[in-house]
C-alpha cells in the first residue's frame, strides 16, 4: 500500500491506495495531476530527514507528501 | 384584580422561559468552543506527528528540546533555524552561527504550525532559490545572538 498525504486544514488528509490495483493507481495519478496542477508541491522521503520533490507521479513512492503553494508570510 | 394575577403570573412564566433558554444556549456556546479547541489541538498533534517522521534524527532531537531545528539551504548551503510557529520564523544564520535576518514564507492556506514547518523545511532543502523569492524578509535585531 502507498499513501499520499495532503497538508489541509485538519492537519493532513490521507489517501490509501493499492499500488498493485491498476485502477486505484490511475486514481491516485488523477489526484497527483489535480494537486500539482492546483499548485501542490510533491515530495517524497529519500532517506531519514532527506527529502526530494518530484514533478511527475511515482507509483513507487511509498509515501508523496503535497503542500499548498508557498506564499510570503 | 384577577388580570392582575394572571398578567403576574403570564410575565413570571416568560422570565423563567427566557432564562432556561439563556442558559440552553450558554451551554451549546461553551460545548462548541470546547470541541472547537479540541479540534484545534488534534489537528496541530497530528501535524507534529507528520513533522517529526520527516525530520532527521539530529532535527528531532534539537525540536523536542529546543522547539527548533536547523537546515542547509539547497542553493547557498546557507544554515537556517525553523522555530515553531507559523510565521517570521525562520531565522537566517551566518557562518558563525550569528543571527543575519528574519524570512518569513508559508503554505498558502490556514495550516497548523507542525504543516508550516515541515513545508518551510522541504522548501529550503530542495529549493531555497524558489522559497525565498517569494518570502518576505526582514532585518529586525533580537541583539547580539549566538547560536
Amino acid at each position: 500500500m502507498a499513501t499520499q498525504i495532503v497538508m489541509d486544514r485538519t492537519g493532513d488528509t490521507r489517501h490509501t491506495f493499492d499500488v498493485q490495483d491498476r485502477a486505484e493507481v490511475e486514481k491516485a495519478e488523477r489526484r497527483f495531476r489535480d494537486l500539482t496542477g492546483a499548485g501542490f508541491t510533491a515530495a517524497v522521503r529519500s532517506g531519514p530527514g532527506e527529502q526530494r520533490v518530484i514533478r511527475s507521479f511515482d507509483p513507487t513512492a511509498e509515501e508523496t507528501l503535497f503542500y499548498p503553494r508557498l506564499v510570503g508570510g | 384584580m384577577t388580570q392582575q394575577i394572571v398578567l403576574a403570573i403570564c410575565s413570571f412564566a416568560l422570565a423563567l422561559l427566557g432564562t432556561l433558554l439563556l442558559s440552553a444556549l450558554s451551554l451549546v456556546v461553551a460545548r462548541s468552543g470546547s470541541c472547537s479547541r479540541s479540534f484545534r489541538f488534534e489537528t496541530e498533534a497530528r501535524a507534529l506527528t507528520l513533522l517529526k517522521g520527516w525530520l532527521s534524527p539530529k532535527q528531532r532531537a534539537c525540536y523536542e528540546r529546543f522547539r527548533y531545528f536547523d537546515v542547509t539551504g539547497s542553493d547557498t548551503g546557507t544554515r537556517y533555524r525553523i522555530h515553531h510557529g507559523t510565521q517570521t520564523n525562520i531565522e537566517e544564520l551566518s557562518s558563525t552561527g550569528h543571527h543575519v535576518c528574519k524570512w518569513c514564507f508559508v503554505p498558502d492556506g490556514d495550516l497548523v504550525a507542525g504543516d508550516v514547518m515541515l513545508a518551510q523545511k522541504i522548501a529550503l532543502e530542495t529549493n531555497e532559490r524558489g522559497a525565498l523569492s517569494v518570502a518576505h524578509r526582514s532585518f529586525v535585531s533580537n541583539g547580539p545572538r549566538r547560536f
